[in-house]
């Protein structure tokens, strides 16, 4: 990796960034640094591939439609240019190749200096910000790497995302090659010359810089979904939680139920003061799913979490339509009130009441 | 070469010595040469530049002097450059913030050198104070290089604009006014009939094409429509009917298959022959362009005409009775007769379906030797060799050339098959088919085409477009490759700088 700014952009943009929109290989190179990280975006920088530059532009925008009818994107923010580089240089830091004897501390230093990058980035203040940040960063854990074994009649080799010589499978009935190839999410590399949970961890503290993309990914199992004050702060604007419902609305719905329970139980236990956006977002998931505009779940709640969600949801959502019933024709409330009513009534929904202190 | 200083220089106000020879200043105090020149970078941004500008004005005025070139620089890279006559600054203006849109640079001079034109920096344009000595065909000043070049090959616009393919846009489908269409020569008779009977206004001819190989002896001979007004419950049928393509008027002498539109706006472009007619057809095939329309003649010239072939011209009153003709209908019996010559099936348009299905199963001698009629009463199979292996539809014997009757039955009275023949009347060309209510129904024998042709036809273009659009918007996997992390993989990883308090 050369030093100018520029050049590592277009490395950058070429390696990580158009691959993370279009889709194909990711090819992290020599670490960035923080400094680095942090001046990528005070430069002017204009791509060198226009046709390459124009089809990521027009898959960010296909990326966003599918939650705003919108028709063009900005070019990446100065805060987009240093996530990118994090991510980079997180990427970087799972390479197999540090896993050796006075290699370790190498990777563990770029993790580190990664974090601290991500930690300086701000938080999005606008949902058009938002937005940009998950056209870009939607797919982050969609990232894996392809391990393939390689066996012979007397021997076998493991190559970690990278590809098999030409050489070893030639003759194949012959030497009684096999080939199999094993996909390995990102939080599921091995071997790792830094610890898993540090790892995890810049993942979850990445995910909080773009609070659309942790929403959507809610559902995952690692980073497990937590309110983040960045993600609170997007449901608690009109134009956020209609992006987040949108977003939500892909997801199978019994799982985004127990993820958004779990984390607002967490949340209610802990920071009860702050769990006002969260609550009303569940309160118009409820009354969406009871209109018919988003998918509803099947059958009874499964999971404690599920029951929780569904019914502070109900609950929110019954509150809602007394207090701004101009909102409603009568017979539209009663309707909604009649579906709603199960849930609402229900000991998830009780439960998660007297969390509230009874003023839900 | 890319020059490492520039060698521009922003032109000021009541400036009046420049050093680029054919450079002058027009009456605004702009430096404007004899020609405009835009410099992009490659085809589709010339494509980009074309349709951009056309939307809003024709090429009309410039296609006096427009000129597109490929050029090579000395590096070996290849560009193209579009020169027309400056004129004046407006005109240059537009194109230069056109050029700007996709991606192009705009410069303006005379003969060889062009220095770049004026911008938001250099309100009067600039001059180029060191001319770079060359033999090159074109020497291009602008800020950020200077860069000499030499012509490759010329590109003619309509060629280009032909060669473009036709994007799919299903709306032109429902846009209202003049359709026209191409008919296969089979289907033409039928069309007519079609549109005289629905009492459709328009126009018709029949236009030649050379043949499509030089094994083939006689040109290609196809159907032309004009319609003015198609109704709306016909269009699904002109669009959908294999043989039959529906064109939309996108300028004179120009149209575009409907369901497509063209990048460049044609109407914006006269390069068309108004007298002449380009059909420019989706999917990637070749546009049939007619130099000179064929003679048209109005739909009602062409209605059904029925002579009447037996008495006399004028009937005269008379007071004696004439004897009466002795004339009976013609019906359809059962007959015991073992059947013979079973060549030709009628399958009505219920069991087309099930011919479909079967058509997986039938061995290749059979399709090879079948040639098939696709009408609005069904379809009729002919085979020579015998039909008995297409177990579809009611079965035909033909009992004199291109006459059949239904396989089992026989017609009364027993009049000989020559005299069945001439009784009917049918012309030449014709096909006929009595059914066993005695009612004939006409097929034209040119629409029988080989039924392996017939059963390969392309399907409807909805489900290819929506693999295509699946396949765009399907996401190709993030796959993490694994690089060499280098000897020195902390070289220049640095922390960042202290935090401000």
């Amino acid at each position: 990796m050369v030093n100018h700014p520029g050049a590592i952009a277009q490395e950058l943009f070429r390696s990580l960034m158009a691959p993370l929109v279009l889709g194909g290989a990711v090819r992290p190179g020599h670490a960035i640094g923080a400094r680095a990280a942090l001046s990528l975006g005070e430069m002017e920088w204009v791509c060198p591939d226009a046709d390459l530059e124009t089809r990521v532009q027009a898959a960010r925008v296909r990326r966003a439609r599918r939650l705003v009818p919108i028709d063009a994107l900005a070019a990446a923010t100065p805060a987009e240019w240093t996530l990118a580089a994090a991510l980079h240089d997180l990427l970087q830091a799972a390479n197999p190749g540090f896993d050796g004897a006075l290699r370790r501390s190498a990777a563990v230093r770029i993790l580190e200096l990664a974090r601290e990058t991500i930690e300086r980035v701000p938080g999005p203040v606008h949902a058009r910000d938002v937005l940009s940040r998950h056209t870009w960063f939607g797919r982050l854990l969609d990232i894996a790497r392809t391990d393939t074994t390689v066996s012979w009649w007397v021997g076998s080799q493991k190559f970690l995302g990278v590809d098999p010589p030409h050489r070893l499978e030639i003759w194949p009935e012959l030497r009684r090659v096999n080939v199999v190839t094993t996909p390995r999410a990102l939080l599921e590399l091995a071997p790792l010359a830094v610890e898993r949970s540090r790892l995890t961890d810049a993942v979850a503290r990445l995910l909080t810089r773009t609070p659309l993309t942790e929403l959507a990914t809610c559902t995952r199992q690692e980073p497990a979904f937590t309110w983040s004050e960045t993600a609170l702060a997007l449901v608690a604007t009109r134009a956020g939680r209609t992006l987040a419902l949108r977003a939500l609305a892909a997801l199978p719905p019994g799982e985004v139920d127990a993820a958004l329970g779990r984390a607002t139980r967490e949340l209610l236990a802990t920071r009860r003061a702050a769990g006002s956006p969260a609550v009303t977002l569940l309160a118009e998931r409820a009354l969406a799913q009871a209109e018919g505009h988003a998918p509803r779940p099947q059958g009874v709640a499964a999971r404690a979490e599920e029951a929780f969600a569904r019914g502070l949801g109900a609950a929110a959502a019954v509150l809602m339509l007394e207090r701004s019933g101009a909102a409603w024709t009568e017979d539209e409330r009663r309707r909604l009130l009649a579906v709603l009513d199960p849930a609402a009534r229900s000991a998830a929904a009780q439960e998660a009441t007297a969390m509230l202190g009874g003023a839900a | 070469m890319i020059g490492a200083e520039t060698v521009l220089e922003r032109i000021a106000l009541h400036q009046t010595r420049l050093h680029t020879p054919g450079l002058g200043l027009d009456s605004k105090g702009v430096a404007l040469g004899g020609k405009g020149l835009v410099l992009v970078p490659s085809i589709d941004r010339l494509v980009a530049l074309l349709a951009v500008y056309t939307r809003e004005r024709s090429l009309e005025d410039l296609m006096s002097s427009l000129a597109m070139h490929v050029v090579k620089s000395k590096l070996g890279t290849r560009e193209i450059t579009i020169e027309f006559a400056a004129e004046s600054s407006d005109r240059m203006d537009r194109l230069a913030e056109t050029a700007r849109l996709v991606g192009g640079f705009t410069f303006t001079g005379t003969a060889r050198h062009f220095v770049q034109y004026r911008d938001a920096a250099a309100p009067f344009g600039y001059d180029a104070t060191e001319l770079l000595s060359t033999d090159a065909a074109l020497a291009l000043y602008h800020e950020r290089f200077s860069q000499t070049y030499d012509v490759e090959r010329a590109i003619e616009l309509r060629p280009l604009i032909l060669r473009l393919m036709p994007r799919v846009d299903p709306q032109t489908k429902l846009e209202p006014g003049l359709r026209i269409l191409v008919a296969e020569q089979g289907l033409g008779p039928a069309l007519v009939h079609y549109f005289v009977r629905s009492r459709v206004e328009g126009e018709v001819g029949v236009a030649e094409w050379p043949p499509d190989s030089a094994f083939d002896e006689t040109p290609v001979r196809r159907w032309i429509f004009r319609i003015p007004d198609l109704p709306t419950r016909m269009r699904p049928l002109m669009h959908d009917t294999p043989g039959i393509t529906c064109f939309v008027p996108a300028g004179p002498g120009v149209a575009v298959q409907a369901g497509h539109r063209h990048p460049v706006e044609l109407r914006a472009c006269p390069v068309f022959d108004p007298a002449g007619l380009v059909l420019v057809r989706g999917g990637g095939e070749e546009p049939w362009a007619l130099p000179r329309l064929p003679p048209m003649g109005a739909l009602s010239a062409f209605a059904r005409v029925d002579l009447r072939t037996e008495g006399p011209d004028l009937s005269a009153s008379s007071a004696a009775s004439q004897p009466q003709i002795v004339r009976v209908p013609l019906r359809m019996a059962p007959s015991t007769a073992p059947w013979k010559k079973v060549t030709a099936t009628w399958i009505e348009p219920a069991q087309i379906p099930l011919l479909r299905r079967l058509a997986y199963a039938l061995p290749h001698q059979t399709i090879a030797q079948a040639r098939m009629a696709m009408t609005s009463r069904g379809a009729f199979v002919r085979s020579t060799e015998g039909i008995e292996a297409i177990p579809l539809g009611t079965f035909f014997v033909e009992v004199h050339p291109n006459l059949y009757v239904p396989a089992g039955h026989e017609v009364t009275p027993a009049v000989a098959p020559d005299v069945l023949a001439r009784a009917l009347g049918a012309p030449a060309g014709q096909v006929l088919f009595l059914g066993t209510d005695a009612r004939a129904m006409a097929v034209e024998e040119a629409a029988f085409a080989p039924m392996e042709t017939a059963l390969l036809e392309a399907p409807p273009w909805e489900p290819v477009v929506a693999e295509v659009i699946d396949r765009t918007l399907e996401e190709a996997t993030l796959d993490l490759r694994v690089t060499s992390i280098g000897m020195l993989p902390l070289r220049g990883v640095e922390a960042p700088p202290k935090a401000e308090t």
